[in-house]
């Protein structure tokens, strides 16, 4: 070999991987770097002839899987069921995994008791090396055990709700939804203080401490859930505080408070919507502009485009506030969208279809836009054009509030 | 808008990738179909027998048939890893690792263009040279004859040969211009070259080029009526506008001739998309970006085109202001542009987004806010507010532990689901493949990816497309294409407040080369071409949903347009509802083609390809490059003759006598052949008992098994199978099938291009009695360096001094000179091999 022919791929330190592929220098994996040099066929180190074989089988059930070759796929699955003999320490660290996507399975099949019983079985799985990924691997699993509490006690719960509290079966019951509660707890409440999104455990797990008058323990766990820096952030972790303060009655300007972080994440949420009624009734000024700010902000998004509630509120809330002397809070942000939203909400396109799909929407859009960009705009006056008995009334009302108030056109 | 009411549980970890494996977990199969458990055992099983089937879809023929277009265009398989890669020395390593083969390149390199490789350095040495041929003698010692150098070669001096014999002048010379001429040329030379093969590896291992697709559809007047628009000519530069008619059931028919447009570069991607009823169509070629718009007529008229010259990576079309897209360079700026208002950067920054990587491929997307896009590069993808202050942003994707990324994991596309129904998926979602998965992402929650899952293509997805949902009400097909012809197709639900999930099984279809049953019976180096060209890498995606006429079944169509500027297209329709046929079988039945083929060729199928076969053989094939000829058989026969010795190989007798004889060599010379053995079939019976356990025990029955089982055994004690040999037998059904050759890849069967890569002679020693004639040199050497060696032979008078070479002068000073070059350079070449064919390497 000359030497200005240089080694494009550094040495790699775990060998089992360098068999599948082979890492390049750059640090990129390249799957199909392997057919590459077997096609130059170049030796290397070869597997060992079971290990080939193996792997081979298990291609070739991917590709009858994804054939949906089924009844071949089977045969090579029957090959391959091998392979649980093989006595790697790998695989047999996979086992408890295993047993979890079958708990799963069973869950997913109604059969909860064995989905149980499984789980039990996979938390108790002595063998191979502890590590921390073991760890949490357990947790999720208890965690799962814990969720399967939750819904025997929640059927329990619900046989308690239909008993007489004199009947002789209550005490009983309610025993025994107490034990399920103590257990589930403790059963989830290690894995929702790991970072990550725990939505249906923390859903059972503060279902079951409101129910037992724990308020201050739900909060706590919610509070935790959506505030704490290390999680993601999750719109539901806000949305289930949000709704957990509203069934306790909380303030109002509690609840503004955490919708309006769910507005800085989420500010196309169908929430924003409520936020917005909120802050509308609210007494500070702050929270008048604010909820304008909500509005525009939920008629940026694709997905929101033809909801016409939002359209009414934007629509009412622009002329109440330009009736109230803020001629600047509309201006300010009609600035960052005056060069698109003409194109994005009020084309002659939307006016035409808008109007064919959605009277209603189309007047309140037309609405808008006359207030925003003055009564020459196209949408407007394609709206105004149409001729309708029963809007007839209200496109002449809406005709004259925009020579009043069109913030193209102020009085001057 | 709504968010999914209850989120999978994931792990949720920071930092950087390979870290963990137990995310990965929590994300595992079950979970797709897992919601709340309070709500779901009745409601979801329904709903998942509802959804699965009329989801899945089936190819109505085995595989993709060609569009016959009026001329198909002529081409050549690239660079291959063989091409590239060194050969040898491998034995003996423990690990195989990659070397590019400088040796090989840069010795054909000196060959085939000596005059470019020596000629500077010649002339920089001309004041020592003496041309003239005088006898008399030089007083200076550092000056050299020309003419006697070239006698002492005498116009025989054997290629290469290290053996030769040297005159006492030669030697000197060599002594005197071997530093210069051994060094610094080869040198300088290696280094570009290695840059240039480099480059092309990498090329070969990714092209990022056509990331994206370089076929889009475009809706016509008519639901049936349509444009595929494509590039097409040898290099990709012409852009084709072909009107395409769709029925439900049927093939495709296209009508009439393309239209095109010729332009200046390869085109790398096109797009097509309508907004607010204007249909835009936007090309990407390497440093030109350009943007039409679909008139009344469906003609394509410019809007504008603009330079790139960093070189442009992707285009993209706003799915909400109509006229608006944005476009990425290797320069790191995202822009964005419509045609009115010009060009708008919004973001730039040659830095990788999460960690350091040397690639410059970028990409820009849109969102579901018009004002906010996506940049993904391969380290992750950004959400940059276009309005907001310049170079903050979000990270909506990062390759890393958050998304449980492998080590040496990397994003090859992303893509915005612009397509998406709301009645089946939030348009929020954005897709990012990487070699390993593919992950969807809520931009509402970034990060932490809504779905995971193990694409498993062995080539890497540069094309994707989301579909319409076929009929209301159902899930979205998902499209994924390979670079290397692999199609996937996959199914996303996740209506109002569910979170997106996969539905049904993923789905392979069919690739082009399964298509090749269906030409004629070819003869091998026609079957061999055909094989190469439906091999060549698909550049472009389009699938299309037929409009439904009342109470027909959806059909699905899918085009796909390789690299070579074919367009095939397969058509898909929905499964039959075959579960309960296949449920009626007998449990015990187990052949293994008992799903009746329902995918077949009808003549009309053949006829296609054979009429497409025919338009490709009148494409004229490269003219046949020349390549020294190799008449070293010793080699072969040595390597035979040490197998003899081992006892394997008997034949070598037979084989030289044959070859003395000019015949071929039959079966019936070799006798016969040791049977190979059959492979094993399936156990049944008593090896069934680990697999109908494991099904039993995983259907929660495991208990009742055991008791059935224990008995069976105490009622009547039954022998049971050995394990170990049964998985010495698995081992033999795959570890080789049918004969293998014991000399590692010398094996006789050639492929029908010519012996294959570890055939060849390993040495370029050739001995004088087989050495070219003179004619063949000057067939060699192409005409325009003929006439630089006439040039320099002018002024050279030996011509008629030379007896025996009057008749082709130049051609043996031809030979004499490029010895005397290549002597120069024995150490470099004894160890390459004679060229394969001419390296298609551009200098």
């Amino acid at each position: 070999m000359s030497d200005f022919s240089e080694e494009l791929k550094g040495p790699v330190t775990d060998d089992e991987q360098v068999e599948t592929s082979v890492l390049s220098g750059a640090g990129m994996h390249f799957p199909w770097l392997q057919t590459y040099i077997e096609t130059v066929a170049i030796g290397g180190k070869r597997k060992k002839d079971f290990a080939q074989t193996t792997s081979a089988c298990l291609s070739f059930i991917q590709e009858a899987l994804l054939k949906h070759q089924w009844q071949q796929a089977a045969e090579y699955m029957h090959s391959y069921f091998q392979t649980l003999e093989d006595s790697d320490s790998y695989k047999r660290q996979a086992a408890p995994e295993i047993s979890l996507q079958h708990a799963l399975y069973l869950l997913h099949h109604g059969m909860l008791e064995d989905a149980k019983r499984k789980l039990s079985e996979a938390e108790t799985w002595r063998h191979g090396e502890k590590t921390s990924s073991r760890e949490i691997l357990i947790n999720l699993i208890q965690a799962y055990k814990g969720l399967l509490q939750y819904y025997t006690w929640s059927k329990k719960k619900r046989e308690l709700s239909k008993l007489d509290k004199d009947d002789y079966a209550y005490s009983a019951v309610a025993q025994d939804v107490f034990n399920h509660s103590w257990k589930t707890s403790v059963n989830i409440s290690a894995l929702i203080k790991m970072p990550g999104v725990w939505d249906p455990f923390v859903k059972s797990y503060v279902e079951m401490l409101e129910f037992y008058g724990d308020r201050d323990g739900a909060q706590e766990v919610l509070t935790n859930y959506a505030y704490d820096e290390k999680f993601p952030s999750n719109p539901n972790a806000h949305i289930y505080l949000y709704n957990f303060l509203k069934r306790q009655k909380a303030p109002r300007s509690k609840l503004i408070s955490v919708l309006k972080i769910l507005y800085q994440i989420v500010p196309s949420h169908k929430l924003m919507l409520e936020f917005h009624t909120l802050l509308r009734k609210s007494e500070k000024e702050e929270h008048h502009k604010l909820g304008l700010e909500v509005l525009f902000g939920v008629l940026d998004f694709a997905g929101c485009t033809k909801n016409i509630t939002a359209w009414k509120y934007l629509a009412k809330y622009v002329k109440k506030t330009l009736m109230g002397n803020h001629l600047v809070w509309v201006q300010e942000e009609w600035k960052s969208r005056k060069n698109w939203w003409p194109s994005f909400h009020f084309s002659y396109f939307w006016a035409k279809s808008d109007w064919k799909e959605d009277t209603a929407l189309a007047c309140e859009k037309a609405f808008v836009a006359g207030l925003l960009l003055g009564k020459g705009c196209r949408y407007f006056r394609y709206i105004l054009k149409q001729d309708h008995q029963i809007l007839g009334k209200k496109i002449k009302r809406m005709k004259r509030s925009v020579k009043k108030y069109s913030i193209v056109n102020p009085r001057l | 808008m709504d968010f999914p009411s209850s989120l999978r549980p994931t792990l949720f970890m920071t930092g950087p990738l390979g870290l963990n494996d137990v995310s990965d977990l929590s994300m595992c199969s079950w979970q797709n179909v897992l919601t709340q458990p309070e709500a779901q055992p009745q409601n979801l099983k329904n709903g998942a027998l509802h959804v699965t089937k009329d989801l899945l879809w089936e190819p109505a023929t085995p595989g993709p048939l060609p569009m016959l277009p009026p001329l198909v265009d002529s081409w050549e398989p690239g660079l291959t890893a063989q091409d590239l890669l060194f050969r040898g020395g491998y034995r003996y390593r423990r690990r195989p690792r990659v070397v590019l083969d400088v040796t090989e390149q840069i010795s054909r390199f000196l060959w085939d263009h000596g005059d470019i490789a020596f000629a500077p350095i010649g002339k920089l040495m001309l004041e020592n040279f003496k041309l003239e041929g005088a006898g008399r003698c030089t007083k200076k010692t550092t000056v050299v004859s020309v003419k006697k150098l070239l006698q002492d070669l005498g116009g025989h001096q054997p290629w290469g040969c290290p053996w030769a014999s040297l005159s006492n002048r030669q030697r000197r010379f060599s002594i005197l211009g071997g530093p210069i001429l051994g060094t610094s040329v080869a040198s300088h030379l290696a280094e570009l070259l290695h840059e240039e093969l480099v480059l092309r590896w990498e090329q070969l291992l990714l092209d990022e080029a056509c990331t994206g697709g370089a076929l889009a559809w475009v809706p016509g007047r008519t639901p049936q009526i349509g444009q595929l628009v494509y590039p097409a000519g040898g290099a990709l530069d012409r852009l084709h506008f072909q009107e395409v008619v769709l029925a439900p059931g049927d093939n495709p028919q296209f009508l009439g001739k393309p239209g095109h447009i010729q332009l200046q570069g390869p085109v790398r991607q096109v797009v097509t998309g309508t907004v607010q009823g204007e249909t835009l169509l936007a090309v990407r070629s390497d440093y030109h970006c350009a943007v039409w718009k679909f008139g009344k007529q469906w003609q394509p008229a410019l809007l504008q085109a603009i330079q790139v010259d960093k070189g442009a990576t992707g285009i993209s079309l706003s799915p909400h202001l109509p006229g608006e897209l944005a476009i990425c360079s290797r320069s790191g700026a995202v822009c964005l542009w419509s045609p009115e208002n010009g060009l708008q950067q919004v973001y730039k920054d040659p830095e990788t987004l999460v960690f350091r990587d040397s690639s410059s491929w970028r990409w820009a997307d849109f969102t579901a806010h018009p004002r906010v896009l996506t940049l993904g590069d391969r380290t992750g993808v950004k959400m940059i507010d276009t309005q907001g202050p310049p170079g903050c942003g979000l990270l909506l994707f990062r390759v890393g532990a958050e998304a449980s990324c492998q080590k040496g994991e990397r994003v090859l596309l992303t893509q915005y689901l612009r397509h998406s129904s709301p009645e089946c998926l939030p348009p929020t979602l954005h897709l990012v493949c990487t070699q390993f998965s593919l992950y969807l992402v809520d931009e509402r929650l970034p990060l932490v990816p809504m779905l995971k899952w193990n694409h498993g293509l062995p080539s890497p997805i540069l094309l994707a497309q989301l579909l319409p949902p076929p009929r209301p009400g159902c899930v979205q097909p998902l499209l994924l294409g390979g670079q290397a012809g692999h199609l996937q197709l996959l199914h996303l639900a996740g209506e109002g407040v569910s979170a997106p999930r996969l539905a049904g099984p993923p789905q392979s279809l069919p690739s082009r080369t399964d298509s090749l049953p269906a030409f004629p019976l070819l003869e091998p180096k026609i079957q061999w071409r055909l094989q190469e060209r439906l091999k060549a890498p698909t550049i472009g995606l389009a699938a299309v949903v037929p409009p439904l006429p009342s109470a027909s079944t959806p059909g699905l169509v899918v085009f796909q347009l390789s690299v070579a500027g074919d367009v095939f297209y397969q058509q898909l329709r929905p499964q039959a509802d075959s579960s309960p046929r296949r449920d009626a079988q007998p449990p015990g039945d187990t052949r293994p083609d008992c799903r009746a083929p329902t995918a077949s060729w009808t003549p009309q199928d053949t006829a296609g390809c054979s009429q497409w076969l025919k338009a490709l053989l009148k494409v004229p094939l490269a003219p046949p490059v020349w390549t020294a000829p190799t008449f070293n058989h010793h080699h072969l026969l040595g390597s035979m003759e040490l197998q003899r010795e081992e006892g394997v190989v008997q034949q070598p007798g037979v084989l030289r006598e044959a070859m003395a004889q000019g015949r071929l060599l039959l079966q019936r010379d070799l006798g016969s052949l040791p049977l190979a053995d059959p492979p094993p079939a399936p156990e049944s019976g008593p090896a069934d008992e680990l697999s109908e356990r494991l099904r039993e025990a995983w259907a929660g029955r495991g208990a009742a098994w055991w008791e059935r089982r224990r008995q069976a055994r105490t009622s009547g004690p039954r022998r049971q199978p050995r394990r170990p040999k049964r998985r010495t037998q698995l081992s033999s059904t795959f570890s080789f099938s049918g004969h293998v050759d014991p000399s590692d890849g010398t094996s006789p069967p050639h492929s029908p291009e010519g012996p294959p890569a570890g055939a060849l002679p390993r040495s370029p020693i050739t001995s004088p009695s087989q050495e070219l004639t003179p004619d063949a040199w000057s067939q060699g050497i192409p005409s325009e360096r003929r006439q630089t060696l006439h040039d320099y032979m002018a002024k050279l008078p030996l011509q008629r001094d030379t007896p025996g070479h009057a008749g082709t002068p130049p051609s043996s000073q031809a030979s004499s000179t490029r010895a005397t070059h290549s002597r120069q350079h024995t150490p470099i070449l004894s160890g390459s091999q004679h060229p394969r064919k001419k390296p298609r390497m551009g200098f």
